[in-house]
């Protein structure tokens, strides 16, 4: 829990939630868990503020509570990398739209909205709002068939319950095993006209966005194997990977070992498509073996060969590689060479890492200093026992250490992302009366334009914006568009890093 | 006595080509030129000149050569007082890898002030001098005026009077890097498979080194050794794989990092020197940073 990931947090409840609920998820971000009173206390909110601060934390899952040790109260607590996630959401959208097409997009925003909803309001409410988009054409059996195939997928699921122990008046929540529910069309249509407030549905929904992270996973593996090699080695391990999630557990650091003949199977099926990867299918697997950056390995011979796949291989692998971006944009290309001759050295002296690296004496000193000021590296001095002439010299072993090197990206990520969204929170208050009128102006006109109201007048309203204001508004916009790029793009790194923690 | 004159004119016809060569010759070429002799008549005449202190025996890539003994050098050793000649002996004994003056003065038995003073008389008869060692730039060595230093001592091809060619071997870096990718492409889609593919995209050591001297930019000769160097700053480069063949020849082939550019390098702050000084009040903050600035812009 560091400092920087404290700005960040904050800085994005703030964006979303307001102030209030920033100044709460801050005081919970640096006591740990801490009872309401208390939270009235320091933050020297009223109560009814922080209240209704800590319901909307709780609502979206970014936070939890626990009974204190008293039975009475409950204890809060911050979940902060569920607020960071907050950023990932175009990412979800944007991945459903590409999967599953609009209808599960928009199921997914307007569930991602409510954080938890019954099957029937959510289908009703978004219907409802679409009812009159023609470009779209909603129908209702179209999305119940998606909302049923995402949750077949498992994107979404069943949320807790919360459930009331024997002599403790906190309740827990507790998980539910999610069951793909019969839905019927016409009972959807019916609830259309009903008052939403007399729908008895009481099965809540939430976005289970481990599953989106799963995707996420395999994505990154399958375009890495792409890059090193080709198309159809990036098909292979994606074969791999789905038989993977038939015998192992998702995250599991290896998955247990497949046989080849599942696997030549699967690629026989999409031979049509990939004649390639068909005729040369032990080659392939040969090839990804060797050069895949040790993604799969070879694990037994039984049955014809056996494979694996090496999720944690793979995040140490990214990882790497994204430590040496950024050393080789921080420092340079050579201090990335030196970065690499460490790590693949394991330990070295410094004398070593001269003769190695072909570097001038003094430039590789100067950047090996810089690594270590900036903690990319590390040093371990070792004492050789007094030698005879009394000289007893220390020499240097140079070496990095993955994990603590991660932490040092980790903590860049942070500022960075915190530095970016201060940077557009201040862009939009620096704009914010233009950016005001521009929403006015907007809202004016689309209305006009349903009243079906003749064009010179709504030009006239139009043109109240004047040419210099737009001028103003489209730089804002680029400029807050290509921020809104770089959160995203933060987030991806950030996810290689939260990745490779997850394995110990 | 004809044995003994005939001897005589073998050791003359010996010493006349170790004078032709100052570089000193080998074995064989004394076979050349006096092929009558027996091997072992050879090894005999050779021992006899060694013990005479006419020429010289040094090791030189496995193989022994011979050094007609300079003149000058025994009879300034001749001149000279005791301490010279001890001091003489030892830097002779070191041979090209030189010896340093710690080790004389341990060795002889002299006192500092005493030492110096004698390797500068030898010095400026230049009977000996003194190389700067690369891998330890305070350490000098001595060694007898007419050696070349060791590879050890002079750094090899990268070096130039002790100092670090390193445009040089960016230079080669980036030669060998365009050899490599010119072929990396091959193991994509290749119609004969992945493995010809493979096989076609590596390149070895004698390969790099067969087009860099083809292409003439470098004017000393460079061993697969030293092309093996280069090709391994690639590899830590993180632009070049490499890999061993079943017969044990390194290879090499070029590919690309496994993530484009991550976006924590893609905005300022991920290549900001300044981002542990950077604060939400202050001087520097992101709201009026020059970096997002131009950025943004
Ligand atoms: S906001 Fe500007 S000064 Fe601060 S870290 Fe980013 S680039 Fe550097």
């Amino acid at each position: 829990m560091s400092h920087q990931l404290g700005r960040v947090v904050s800085e994005i409840l703030h964006r979303y939630f307001g102030e209030i609920v920033q100044q709460v998820g801050k005081d919970l971000f640096t006591y740990g868990s801490k009872p309401i009173s208390m939270i009235v206390k320091t933050t020297g909110l009223p109560r009814a503020q922080v209240v209704e601060s800590l319901r909307t934390l709780l609502k979206f899952h970014l936070a939890t509570f626990e009974p204190s040790s008293n039975e009475v109260n409950a204890d809060y607590k911050l979940i902060p990398d569920n607020v960071l996630l907050l950023i990932r959401y175009p990412r979800y959208l944007l991945q459903m739209k590409s999967k599953y097409g609009s209808e599960a997009e928009l199921l997914i925003e307007e569930l991602l909205q409510q954080a938890t909803c019954s099957a029937t309001i959510l289908l009703v409410t978004i219907a409802k709002k679409y009812k009159d988009d023609e470009v779209k054409n909603i129908t209702m059996s179209k999305l119940k068939d998606t909302f049923i195939s995402l949750a077949t997928a498992g994107y979404i699921q069943q949320a807790p319950v919360e459930e009331v122990k024997e002599g403790c008046e906190i309740p827990t929540l507790v998980p539910v095993a999610t069951i793909v529910p019969e839905l019927d069309t016409r009972h959807l249509l019916h609830a259309m006209t009903m008052d939403i407030s007399e729908i008895t549905d009481n099965v809540y929904w939430e976005v289970n966005y481990d599953r989106f992270h799963l995707d996420f996973r395999d994505e990154i593996m399958i375009k890495a194997v792409t890059r090193r090699i080709d198309e159809n080695a990036g098909e292979m391990l994606q074969h791999l990977l789905r038989l993977m999630y038939l015998t192992s557990a998702p995250w599991a650091p290896e998955s247990n070992p497949t046989p080849v003949l599942e696997l030549r199977e699967c690629c026989q099926r999409v031979a049509a498509e990939k004649p390639h990867l068909n005729q040369h299918f032990d080659q392939y697997l040969k090839v990804l073996e060797e050069n895949g950056a040790g993604f799969v390995r070879r694990c037994g011979e039984a049955g014809g060969g056996q494979y694996m796949v090496r999720p944690r291989q793979a995040a140490h692998a990214l990882l790497l590689c994204t430590l040496e971006h950024c050393v080789t944009e921080r420092l340079g290309s050579n201090a990335a060479r030196i970065f690499r001759l460490i790590n693949s050295k394991k330990y070295i002296e410094e004398d070593d890492i001269q003769k190695h690296a072909m570097l001038p004496n003094k430039e590789c000193k100067e950047l090996t200093y810089k690594l270590l000021e900036e903690h990319f590296i590390s040093v371990q001095p070792m004492r050789k026992a007094a030698s005879a002439g009394g000289l007893a010299k220390a020499i240097y072993l140079y070496h990095i250490n993955l994990h603590e090197v991660a932490h040092t990206a980790a903590e860049l990520c942070y500022r960075a992302l915190h530095n970016v969204c201060r940077r557009a929170a201040h862009e939009r208050r620096r704009h914010a009366r233009l950016l005001d009128k521009q929403r006015r102006v907007r809202t004016i006109v689309h209305g006009m334009r349903l009243r079906g109201e003749p064009q010179p007048n709504i030009d006239d309203v139009e043109e109240t914006l004047t040419p210099p204001e737009l001028a103003v508004l489209t730089s804002v916009e680029k400029r807050l568009k290509q921020l809104s790029a770089a959160e995203l793009e933060l987030d991806r790194t950030l996810f290689i890093l939260k990745w490779y923690f997850m394995y110990p | 006595m004809s044995s003994n004159s005939s001897e005589d004119a073998i050791t003359e016809k010996i010493l006349n080509i170790a004078k032709k060569n100052p570089k000193g010759i080998t074995d064989k070429d004394v076979a050349a030129t006096i092929p009558e002799l027996s091997s072992e008549q050879r090894v005999m005449m050779i021992n006899k000149l060694l013990q005479q202190g006419l020429i010289d025996l040094f090791k030189q890539g496995g193989s022994f050569i011979y050094r007609l003994k300079t003149q000058s050098s025994k009879q300034a050793v001749k001149g000279a007082d005791n301490e010279e000649k001890v001091v003489f002996n030892l830097i002779e004994e070191a041979g090209n890898k030189g010896i340093w003056i710690r080790d004389i003065r341990v060795r002889s038995n002299l006192a500092n002030t005493q030492l110096n003073k004698v390797l500068k008389s030898l010095e400026s008869k230049k009977l000996i001098k003194a190389v700067k060692c690369v891998n330890a730039s305070k350490k000098k060595v001595y060694m007898l005026y007419n050696l070349e230093p060791d590879r050890s001592i002079s750094g090899g091809a990268w070096y130039q009077d002790q100092d670090f060619e390193s445009e040089f071997v960016d230079i080669l870096n980036r030669q060998c890097l365009r050899f490599l990718q010119q072929r990396a492409d091959n193991i994509k889609n290749n119609p004969r498979g992945p493995i010809v593919g493979r096989t076609q995209s590596y390149a070895t050591a004698a390969e790099v080194q067969k087009y860099i001297t083809d292409l003439g930019i470098s004017n000393v000769k460079l061993e697969v050794e030293d092309v093996i160097t280069i090709l391994n700053t690639i590899v830590y480069d993180g632009k070049a794989e490499s890999s061993v063949y079943p017969d044990g020849s390194k290879v090499y082939r070029a590919i690309d990092p496994l993530l484009p550019a991550p976006g924590l390098v893609q905005v300022p702050c991920g290549v900001c020197p300044l981002i542990h000084k950077c604060c939400s009040t202050g001087l520097i903050t992101p709201q009026d940073c020059i970096y997002m600035n131009e950025w943004l812009d």
